[in-house]
């Protein structure tokens, strides 16, 4: 029994790992749904530069899995400019830096359930707004 | 030996992870109604539960509440060709501790708390809350401060202050030091501040307005050799309350350039407000010195790709209020240039201030001697959050006998090693 539970383990972190390494390359911004944003304000909201859409307070998810590209496709930047960057920003205006998700999953699970939510993924997923 | 000999001499540690994966996997189970499954289903269901369970160490909270803590930290080495140990000590030091929490109260309420811990020159160690400040978020172009905060004038002041780690330099310009430090300028101000930035054409508009207690200049004790003269003085921020009733004001308005200038910032500053000292040459603590200290300035600043260029500009045109001296001008400022090739990053700065000391502001204070001093450094990142610096150092200090307090030339030259992290 325990062994058969340690292989099903096993397939589905394998499975896991597949999944996100044949979909590397690709970065699609999503947001809820219910988000009015465009795409050239991206840049501005993943800097905080941008932390209101109206009324409503954006609440900004980055993926672990797909930051590296993301930051080079998207932000043009490399991860040690974005955390100086946010570092600087945290510390001059009190803002708190984007919370981390591991993944995909994680971050459209975030974000369907989550006003104001906005992340980027691998693949666009059905139930959000495609921003980019 | 009988297997049931064997599965009792296990490691109880290993039953009790067996245990509770076994639990934890049967509950997934449970939880999802397996008749209606297909393997496809199970398998996804499993995948998110192990996500969740990777995931769990890093995540941050994102409720928007409990406390987010940062800070930074240095240490360093230091050696001058002054040959004084009792003003100009050499050896190791500890620089500060400082920390920075953002308490969040959800979407508009926000605090910035910066206690910090930092070494005097003399060995001692020094509490102080260089920030205590609560604002509310009206919007992207809104957001107003009230509390004790970094005075907002041109760039590295609030840009940096004690974030040695994030700033390129181990030292700061010297006029723009902190208060106790040998700044010259209120690096601190405790009153109401607001700011924000709005898209203007292809860049950004930046404000800063802010008003609060203006400072006052505390004479220092008098020494053993001259034990009935009070020795030059040093600015107070009154934070407790303003000692003359009169507000100090200013400004730093800004222009943020994208696109083909992306990185490029331009601004203008000014700041205002009467002054006090106690600077009566003896021990009597009653006011003698008012001055309307008039300062405007700009600033450009350019870190776009792997430079750093960065430039202030202030000017001085104070106004003697108790006295019949009239106005003087003076005016300071720098400039720094860095280039970064992968982790390293070598820098020159040039800084130099022509402060009349007809100026009762500069004349009584221990910082206020006209000064021009030439920087040339290298800082390597260790990582993104830990820096190794060396800067050396060429300073020279102007001779002048026309105000109350005579200032006698100097020059020397000094080394610094820092090794700064933030975290």
């Amino acid at each position: 029994m325990k062994s058969l539970m340690f292989k099903a383990c096993s397939a589905a972190i394998l499975l896991l790992l597949a999944s996100q390494g044949a979909s590397a390359g690709e970065v699609v911004v999503i947001s809820n749904s219910g988000l009015a944003i465009s795409a050239d304000e991206v840049r501005d909201i993943f800097l905080g530069e941008k932390q209101f859409a109206g009324s409503t307070k954006l609440d900004v998810i980055d993926n672990a899995a797909l930051q590296d590209e993301f930051l080079s496709k998207v932000m043009h930047m490399d991860a040690p400019k974005y955390h100086s960057v946010w570092t600087k920003k945290s510390f001059r205006d009190g803002l708190t830096p984007p919370a981390v998700k591991s993944g995909d999953a994680e971050v459209i699970e975030y974000i369907k359930r989550t006003t104001g939510a906005i992340g980027y993924v691998s693949t666009a997923p059905a139930g959000v707004k495609i921003v980019k | 030996m009988t297997k049931s000999t064997d599965v009792s001499m296990k490691d109880p540690r290993q039953s009790k992870v067996s245990c509770l994966l076994s639990a934890s996997i049967v509950s997934v189970l449970l939880a999802t109604p397996a008749f209606a499954l297909t393997d496809t289903e199970r398998i996804n269901a499993l995948e998110k539960q192990i996500s969740d369970m990777a995931s769990g160490m890093s995540r941050h909270d994102t409720s928007g509440e409990g406390l987010q803590m940062h800070g930074f930290m240095d240490v360093g080495f230091t050696a001058n060709s002054m040959k004084d140990p009792i003003n100009y000590p050499t050896g190791f030091n500890v620089g500060a501790l400082s920390f920075y929490l953002t308490p969040n109260f959800g979407d508009r309420v926000k605090a910035l708390v910066e206690p910090n811990f930092e070494i005097s020159s003399d060995g001692s160690v020094s509490t102080d809350l260089e920030r205590l400040q609560i604002g509310y978020t009206f919007s992207d172009t809104a957001t107003l401060w009230g509390g004790r905060f970094h005075t907002p004038y041109g760039y590295w002041n609030t840009a940096f202050h004690h974030g040695a780690q994030m700033q390129t330099s181990v030292l700061r310009p010297r006029f723009l030091a902190f208060e106790d430090q040998g700044g010259i300028l209120p690096a601190h101000m405790v009153g109401l501040w607001s700011t924000g930035k709005a898209k203007a054409g292809t860049g950004k508009f930046t404000y800063d307005l802010f008003a609060g207690n203006g400072p006052k200049i505390v004479m220092g004790a008098p020494t053993a050799a001259t034990p009935t003269i009070q020795t030059l003085g040093t600015q107070d921020i009154n934070l407790a309350g303003d000692n003359n009733h009169q507000a100090m004001v200013g400004f730093n308005l800004g222009y943020e350039f994208s696109r083909s200038l992306d990185g490029l910032r331009i601004a203008v500053h000014s700041l205002r407000g009467d002054v006090d000292d106690n600077s009566d040459g003896t021990l009597i603590t009653t006011k003698l010195n008012k001055t309307e200290l008039n300062m405007v300035g700009g600033s450009v600043v350019y870190l776009g790709g792997d430079w750093e260029v960065m430039s202030e500009y202030y000017r001085f045109n104070d106004k003697d209020k108790s006295g019949t001296t009239g106005t003087h001008k003076s005016w300071a400022d720098y400039i720094q240039i860095g280039r970064s090739f992968n982790a390293l990053t070598p820098y020159v700065r040039f800084e130099k201030t022509e402060l009349n000391q007809l100026d009762n502001y500069f004349n009584v204070q221990a910082s206020g001697q006209s000064y021009s001093r030439q920087a040339l450094g290298m800082r390597y990142n260790l990582s993104p959050k830990a820096a190794l610096k060396f800067e050396l150092l060429n300073s020279s200090f102007k001779p002048d006998t026309v105000g109350t307090v005579a200032r006698t030339a100097s020059s020397y030259r000094s080394v610094y090693a820092q090794y700064a992290i933030g975290f």
